[in-house]
């Protein structure tokens, strides 16, 4: 059985546990319900030669970055760092915590979800800023979890890198 | 280690395994369920097989074990079975046991705390937000108003080029403009021989002898409080007396055409200097805009057609009153007077030189 574990990562609010939902349940819920502690669900994801299952552990936003439980990503195979598209300072909050991840674990696959696609017009972050790091290599999604617009395809992508 | 009474020992165990459901998992060396007990039933572990590997049968143990640091704590984790645990590893000689503490209540109530602070922080962030949209809208508004109230201006500028200022006033707030004037003067001037001058100094020449004639026209305008109306090829049309009312209106024009027929003298052009024509005559008229796109501030009635006619029987030099005008003029204005003269579509005329 091929299993992995995959880390949610993101500041609080950022639509961490809506993204799990939509892909999971395909359900979205417009009230906000805070994560204490960690979630853990389970979706598989089917390729043509191999089918893994992927263990989200959908992590606490916190407030404080210094109060985030690093023991928590223990044995993570991968990361989704999310960031809320219209809070410009939850991109640098995502980044902290992917560094405090890799210097206790090392180096780990990522995406890196720019959430909430859907509201246009209040949206905060320059697309000068994510092409910037998409010349990195890194793997960027948009994603609506209100729409679940490129969310699929960014867990599907995860499941690819973290299965290679 | 300092030992607790044995009673207060027991109450805590009790007190501590009611409250907190405790459970636990025995784990091999091969990574496989030795044992379980505890209150399983409580976190869903019942069908928990001995003997098979753990990961297979708890998915949110896929990557814990084996775990290099031991022990090792997780708190708050919420299982599939919807309870919430705190998770503690620890060893022992070969094998690792699996701790579950309830944590439901505590989690819940420190989701009671923080869903009201987030939420909190959110409504702030997000009324600074709108804040600075705020602002931002505010100063684009105030810019484009800047650039309307240019623009304004401007046409109104050009607007009081074309018509006089009160008559602009009134066509900007739509009013149908045709007014009765009982006591105006109305004048005409022309330049002599303007036709047959323009063919012989070419049109450069013909423009800068009209520009010059006009400007003249409009200065001196502006000097009298008269008003250019038009100009017809080479003949200016101007009155006094609208469109505020004046009782001096025709002294007022009478000065005026003193001092064009003055002014244009000064100036030679291919040698020659310029010599008018001017009539005027008094009387009522009505005055009004046409057209809805390019206005035309113009006057009409007998009088208009009179004063016209009075311009073109002058000689050159000359400016030529009706006698209407001429009892209008106090006594510093002392005119010859012409023979009766017939002009066209009027009869003889009784007509006065205003003398220089």
């Amino acid at each position: 059985m091929l299993q992995k574990k995959i880390c949610m990562l993101g500041g609080f609010g950022v639509g961490k546990t809506s993204l799990v939902r939509r892909f999971v349940q395909s359900i979205f819920s417009e009230t906000y319900l805070t994560t204490v502690g960690v979630k853990i669900d389970k979706k598989s994801v089917a390729f043509q030669d191999k089918t893994v299952d992927l263990i989200l552990w959908d992590l606490a936003g916190e407030d404080d970055i210094g109060s985030f439980r690093v023991s928590h990503v223990r044995g993570a195979t991968g990361l989704v760092l999310v960031v809320d598209g219209t809070r410009a300072a939850t991109l640098a909050a995502a980044l902290t915590l992917r560094e405090r991840v890799e210097a206790e674990f090392g180096t780990m696959p990522f995406v890196l979800l720019f959430n909430k696609s859907d509201l246009v017009d209040r949206w905060a972050i320059s697309d000068g800023e994510i092409n910037g790091l998409r010349q990195l290599g890194w793997q960027i999604y948009l994603t609506s979890a209100l729409s679940g617009e490129h969310v699929d395809d960014a867990f599907r992508q995860l499941a690819s890198m973290v299965t290679k | 280690m300092r030992r607790l009474p044995k009673e207060v020992g027991s109450w805590i165990y009790n007190f501590f395994y009611n409250e907190h459901s405790i459970a636990y998992l025995q784990i091999d060396a091969q990574l496989c369920v030795a044992a379980k007990g505890g209150n399983v039933k409580h976190y869903g572990l019942s069908s928990l097989r001995i003997g098979q590997p753990v990961t297979d049968q708890l998915e949110f143990m896929e990557g814990l074990l084996p775990c290099p640091e031991l022990p090792y704590h997780m708190a708050m984790v919420e299982l599939p079975s919807g309870r919430v645990a705190d998770l503690h590893l620890f060893a022992d000689n070969a094998c690792v046991w699996l701790l579950f503490l309830d944590a439901t209540a505590e989690r819940d109530n420190r989701q009671r705390l923080q869903q009201k602070a987030y939420e909190m922080t959110l409504l702030q962030e997000r009324e600074r937000q709108l804040n600075e949209k705020l602002q931002a809208m505010n100063e684009a508004l105030r810019e484009s108003q800047e650039g309307l109230q240019r623009e304004y201006h401007r046409a109104e500028t050009l607007l009081l080029n074309i018509l006089p200022a009160s008559i602009a006033e009134r066509l900007k707030s739509d009013e149908q403009i045709a007014d009765n004037h009982a006591e105006v003067s109305v004048l005409f001037a022309d330049i002599v021989g303007f036709t047959e001058r323009a063919r012989s100094v070419g049109a450069v020449m013909t423009l800068a002898i009209l520009n010059y004639f006009f400007k003249a026209a409009d200065r001196l305008s502006d000097q009298y409080g008269c008003e250019k109306i038009k100009t017809i090829g080479d003949c200016v049309m101007v009155v006094a007396g609208l469109p505020a009312a004046r009782s001096d209106h025709a002294e007022a024009l009478a000065h005026y055409a003193l001092e064009l027929r003055n002014a244009v003298q000064h100036e030679r052009f291919a040698g020659e200097r310029l010599r008018l024509r001017i009539g005027i005559h008094s009387g009522p008229i009505v005055a009004g805009v046409i057209g809805k796109k390019r206005f035309a501030y113009d006057l009409w009635g007998e009088t208009v057609n009179l004063a016209a006619r009075i311009q073109t029987s002058a000689e050159p030099d000359e400016i030529r009153i009706s006698d209407t005008t001429r009892k209008l003029l106090g006594p510093d204005f002392a005119c010859d007077p012409l023979a009766e003269t017939e002009l066209r579509g009027t009869g003889r005329v009784q007509m006065w030189r205003l003398p220089a």
